[in-house]
């Protein structure tokens, strides 16, 4: 085999297919990224049986082949390379790199082992790449990532007509938002559902961000089911999580009188402040008046902090026992300048209601998206 | 030290003053030899002891008419026969002890969450707050004896005192069966006149070191300026000696001693295959270790099963929650599918369950969702009615027909008033 390809392209390539390899994997073939001439140039491949990974780009082939070398360390040779194009030749199992200056002499792993990755033709539908990693940011944030609980490490997409929802819960907080779906032509009657890795599908949203438009296929092959995620030449696919995910969307509040709007900024920096003197895992108090709103950090012995900022309070007085933690990041994840915080009435004296976390683009606007992150209180402790 | 066969008998009249004895010490009297003749009711006035039938073997249990013939724990069996030629022998069934002692450790849950268990006999408990409830230390002390002798056949008997190693002595001078009170204000006329031996610590090269010095009682080590005693036993013993002689012992009975985990088991007379008899003894165990996590206001996050097998091959499985549980039904759940997955076994001689992994239940971040909201309801009012009529007056109906675990009738525990 030997080949000459753009370093840039090259470079680019390389880690895109290595970004979803797992960082210990039990089969050292896996580590390995498989590179394989075709007509058009060059296919590189990732694959550890749950995510693979594939990108064409565009190479001058002087003789067609097929190698195999370990992924981590071509991607860091690949991205130290100078500038100037880079020769790939083979002689009795042995990889040349030629870059430059440089020359690097690397063993291939055996081809004939590396599993066949998973080839997928359909189409279930199209995306708006900006606004769907935009989608991914915001929700898998809320994903559990304690393995116990495996179906709860995904973030949940349903597929139905023109929209897609995105959900992720960990039990103490849901983040839920619906962006637009192009299904083409086939009207979808039922709605589809897909429960991808959250970790996947983050590494999936930064790749595809600036893609335009991204081809979704769900589908099912010996029994297994998986998601693929096509833009720019390059594929992704994710196994799916078996099991159902909880219904946590009827959680939500139908309406609230209750809520306060607050600058966004003012907000996270104030938490980020008081809650310097937390202990781990304790809770932040937080008393909503029509002065504005007082962040305690009470119960450690050390040291305490408050902290007074503007809110527009609408209903009356509330206090709320939250997990900065867990506020932070719904507050990193509206995206708009204010943010509004609503408070549910519960019937159950033991637990708080949850407070609803949406976007506000002015005092008085909501926000046009439909985000929305639901929150649990802790208990009141005092 | 006493001579540990009941001849220097000391008990409390029942009008003492008991209000500042707060420290129950509560021990079973010759506990293996005892547990040995409830099958054999008509030797018990005879001198017995529990030992194993190897020529070697050591005295293990002794009980009191053995104990006048000199014969203690410890001394060589073929010591013992020429003590007391007529002793009848008899051998130790561990397995049993263990059964007797969860019986008389649950009464003791049963009075308080403040337990501190001392091995496989003994208890120290906080009776503080159980005034209201249950009645004075000296009137939660009786009951305690009551209930033991009631439940289990055995007898106990129970020292109560400020301090707990004073209460520990106070048991060991009231056995066999009885009880004795040293109300705060007579900690130190209680403690002076007895041997140095009978301090916390003082093993025999320390006792040589007092008595050379001409230190032979308590009182006279109270008496003694701390560094003289410093010199005499090291700086650390001398200033704990001088502290417990002069009634201080400041650490506080602690339920929480090394517990990294609550859990019951029980050994069947009978080794059993039947699944619903062991599925049911999963159910009453996770309860009682759900009530035991309730009371102490902690919640556990891995649930643990343990078998053991007629051929004594010991297994155990694990499971972690989503979430850490006290919830009893939780527990019962997941210990049942745990028990499920293995599949077909050989008969079980003993099971248990066991939570790991606890933290304190108070400031638990709560879940969006619970899916034993029900079951915690129900459990928490299980919890107000044994605080009024007792741990028992309300149970799961798959409990109701038995009140001991054991699968035949015939094994059941005699009780003879």
């Amino acid at each position: 085999m030997k080949f000459q390809v753009n370093r840039d392209v090259f470079s680019e390539a390389v880690s895109f297919a290595v970004k979803l390899l797992p960082q210990r994997t039990t089969l050292p073939i896996l580590s390995g990224v498989l590179i394989e001439t075709i007509d058009t140039g060059l296919k590189l491949s990732s694959f550890d049986y749950e995510v693979s990974a594939q990108t064409e780009i565009a190479a001058d082939i002087e003789e067609p082949g097929k190698i195999l070398v370990s992924g981590r360390l071509l991607a860091d040779i690949a991205s130290r390379l100078p500038n100037a194009p880079v020769q790939f030749s083979t002689v009795e199992g042995r990889i040349t790199v030629n870059c430059g200056s440089a020359t690097f002499t690397l063993l291939s792993m055996p081809v004939e082992e590396y599993p066949t990755l998973p080839q997928i033709s359909e189409q279930t539908g199209l995306l708006p790449a900006d606004a769907f990693a935009t989608a991914v940011s915001q929700v898998a944030v809320a994903a559990s990532r304690d393995d116990v609980t495996p179906v709860i490490t995904g973030v949940q997409l349903e597929v139905s007509n023109n929209s897609l929802t995105l959900v992720a819960t960990d039990r103490y907080r849901v983040a839920v938002r619906e962006i637009e779906w192009d299904s083409g032509d086939v009207a979808n009657t039922e709605t589809l559902t897909a429960l991808v890795p959250a970790r996947t599908l983050q590494e999936i949203g930064k790749t595809f961000g600036h893609s335009g438009t991204i081809s979704v296929a769900i589908t099912s092959t010996d029994d297994r089911e998986l998601i693929a995620f096509r833009a720019d030449r390059k594929t992704v696919t994710s196994l799916l999580i078996k099991g159902n995910f909880p219904p946590v969307k009827r959680l939500f509040p139908e309406t609230v009188d209750n809520y306060a709007v607050i600058n966004t900024a003012e907000l996270i920096e104030a938490v980020r402040r008081v809650s310097l003197v937390l202990e781990r895992e304790a809770a932040l108090r937080f008393t909503f008046t029509i002065d504005g709103v007082t962040l305690e950090a009470i119960g450690s012995e050390q040291a305490q902090a408050s902290e007074t900022i503007d809110a527009h309070l609408n209903g009356s007085d509330t206090v709320v026992s939250l997990k900065p933690a867990f506020l932070l990041d719904g507050l990193g994840a509206v995206h708009s300048e204010f943010v509004r915080i609503s408070f549910t009435k519960t019937e159950n004296p033991n637990k708080p209601g949850p407070v609803l976390i949406t976007s506000q683009s002015s005092k008085d606007q909501p926000g046009a998206d439909n985000y929305k992150y639901l929150l649990q209180p802790n208990l009141l402790l005092r | 030290m006493s001579k540990q066969d009941g001849s220097t008998r000391q008990v409390s009249s029942a009008s003492v003053d008991s209000s500042t004895a707060t420290i129950l010490h509560v021990d079973l009297d010759a506990f293996f030899a005892s547990v040995e003749l409830l099958d054999r009711p008509e030797i018990a006035h005879l001198p017995v002891v529990v030992a194993g039938r190897s020529a070697r073997s050591v005295v293990t249990a002794a009980n009191y008419p053995a104990r006048k013939y000199g014969v203690r724990s410890a001394i060589p069996l073929s010591q013992a026969l020429r003590l007391c030629p007529k002793a009848i022998v008899l051998e130790p069934h561990f397995e049993k002890y263990r059964f007797y002692s969860e019986k008389v450790m649950a009464i003791f849950d049963d009075v308080t969450p403040l337990v501190e268990r001392l091995g496989i006999d003994e208890a120290f408990l906080d009776v503080a707050g159980a005034r209201g409830l249950l009645g004075s230390p000296a009137e939660v002390g009786e009951l305690i004896r009551r209930r033991v002798h009631e439940e289990t056949a055995l007898h106990c008997s129970v020292g109560a005192a400020s301090t707990r190693f004073v209460a520990k002595l106070a048991s060991g001078r009231a056995k066999p069966d009885g009880m004795l009170v040293i109300p705060a204000d007579q900690t130190l006329a209680f403690l002076h006149p007895l041997p140095v031996g009978a301090l916390w610590g003082v093993g025999a090269a320390t006792e040589e070191a007092l008595t050379r010095r001409g230190l032979r009682t308590i009182g006279d080590i109270a008496a003694t300026p701390v560094e003289t005693l410093k010199r005499a036993v090291g700086e650390a013993s001398g200033r704990k000696l001088h502290d417990l002689a002069n009634g201080l012992d400041p650490r506080a009975v602690n339920p929480r001693a090394d517990e990294k985990s609550v859990g019951h088991e029980v050994t069947f007379e009978v080794d059993t295959l039947n699944s619903d008899e062991l599925r049911r003894e999963l159910l009453r165990q996770a309860n009682a270790v759900a009530v035991r996590l309730r009371t102490a206001g902690w919640v556990g996050r891995t649930v643990v099963l343990k078998l053991r097998y007629s051929d004594f091959s010991t297994i155990t499985r694990s499971r972690t929650l989503a979430e850490s549980t006290d919830v009893g039904r939780r527990i019962y759940e997941e210990v049942r599918s745990i028990y499920e997955a293995i599949g077909r076994h050989a008969p079980v001689r003993l099971i248990g369950v066991r939570m790991e992994q606890l933290t304190p239940g108070e400031g638990q971040q709560p879940g969006l969702w619970d899916e034993d909201e029900g079951w915690r309801e129900a459990e928490d009012t299980i919890d107000a009615v044994s605080a009024r009529f007792g741990r028992g007056a309300l149970r799961p109906a798959s409990l109701l027909r038995s009140t001991a675990p054991l699968g035949d009738p015939r094994n059941l525990p005699r009780q003879e008033h």
